[in-house]
């Protein structure tokens, strides 16, 4: 599979070292090139530095033969942005984005955009765990 | 009228004068404190300092009662995202956004924000006008900067010099508009001749400009 990624934070990183270690083509955009470093010397796939929200930029990064697009940018913003375009524009069939704010996941929902939201994840499981531990 | 711009930077703090001065109610959102505060001492009109990509500081201003929304933040996703949102969650459909890297107007358009202004691009054709060949000048811009009127004096060297002009291969999306002969206008039909001194004025959009321009001037 060929995998366009956004956002080299701890979570893209993350994303883009383990799908390259189980064979897949990775190419991961960050615009801060400290960033980019977290990927370390292991890394196989492509790291570009630049825009996240710059089509030049997203077509350099080969976008046009994704088959996955991950936007995992801490900006909703940049994510919904660059999602449409991957979406819309460049025809990706999987395009997930990360979804920092969650009073703002219903935009994503709105505009057909599939997302993950990291804190409504975290807060439901810490609230189950604490449920189980009661029951318990 | 009531009108909502989102961004206090240099655009939004001069869209925002203009309309309190034009009586418009108008309020202005802006995310720096320090900024909300530098505007609303010095112009008498609402300012609300908040994120104006989040849907619940746009209700507090009631955007829903809005005519018209203009972003023009400094950041294109987030103009991008303010329109959108206008539109699909508030349903107010004038909206209008700043573009500030004009790589991105094609991307606006095909995302459905049509309506949209690029201070860089119309600065940078205004200056080019200004200083560009002595041949070819931008009269006017139309359609908030994508389509251009340009005037062209022909010279000996030419290549329309003595042409007609259905003989002339044009780029799509141009057009011969008028011909300014002696101060006396000619109008463009096919069979008529272009001459040495006259003035040639044409609309073309702005992809096609640098096309047209290489045609007009040769080489």
């Amino acid at each position: 599979m060929y995998i366009v990624i956004i956002g080299c934070g701890r979570l893209g990183s993350n994303l883009a070292i383990e799908y390259s270690k189980e064979g897949h083509d990775v190419a991961i955009i960050d615009n801060i090139e400290e960033n980019l470093d977290r990927l370390g010397s292991g890394f196989n796939g492509r790291r570009i530095k630049g825009v996240e929200i710059d089509n030049y930029t997203l077509i350099e990064a080969g976008i046009n033969n994704a088959d996955i697009f991950l936007a995992l940018t801490p900006d909703d913003n940049i994510n919904i942005m660059a999602s449409q375009i991957a979406k819309n524009i460049h025809g990706v069939t999987t395009v997930i984005a990360r979804n920092s704010d969650p009073s703002r996941e219903f935009i994503y929902n709105r505009l057909g955009i599939e997302c993950i939201s990291a804190v409504k994840l975290v807060t439901n499981e810490i609230k189950n765990k604490i449920t189980e531990e009661m029951e318990e | 009228m009531r009108a909502v711009i989102v961004g206090g930077g240099k655009v939004g703090y001069y869209l925002f004068k203009t309309l309190i001065e034009k009586h418009y109610d108008v309020v202005l959102i802006e995310r720096e404190r320090a900024i909300c505060n530098k505007i609303a001492e010095e112009l008498d009109g609402e300012v609300i300092c908040g994120d104006g990509t989040e849907p619940e500081v746009l209700k507090d201003v009631d955007i829903e009662r809005a005519e018209v929304v203009a972003a023009v933040t400094g950041k294109d996703e987030e103009n991008l995202v303010i329109c959108q949102m206008a539109k699909i969650n508030f349903n107010v459909n004038n909206t209008i956004a700043r573009i500030n890297n004009p790589k991105n107007r094609p991307i606006f358009k095909a995302l459905g924000v049509d309506k949209t202004v690029c201070s860089t691009e119309v600065i940078s054709n205004l200056i080019e006008g200004a200083i560009g060949s002595e041949e070819i000048k931008s009269v006017q811009i139309l359609d908030r900067g994508e389509i251009v009127l340009l005037e062209v004096e022909i010279t000996k060297k030419s290549p329309w010099n003595n042409k007609v002009i259905k003989n002339i291969i044009m780029p799509e999306e141009c057009v011969i508009v008028s011909i300014v002969r002696n101060d006396r206008v000619v109008y463009p039909r096919g069979h008529i001749e272009i001459k040495l001194g006259d003035r040639v004025l044409l609309v073309t959009s702005l992809e096609k400009k640098k096309l047209l321009e290489k045609i007009i001037i040769g080489g």
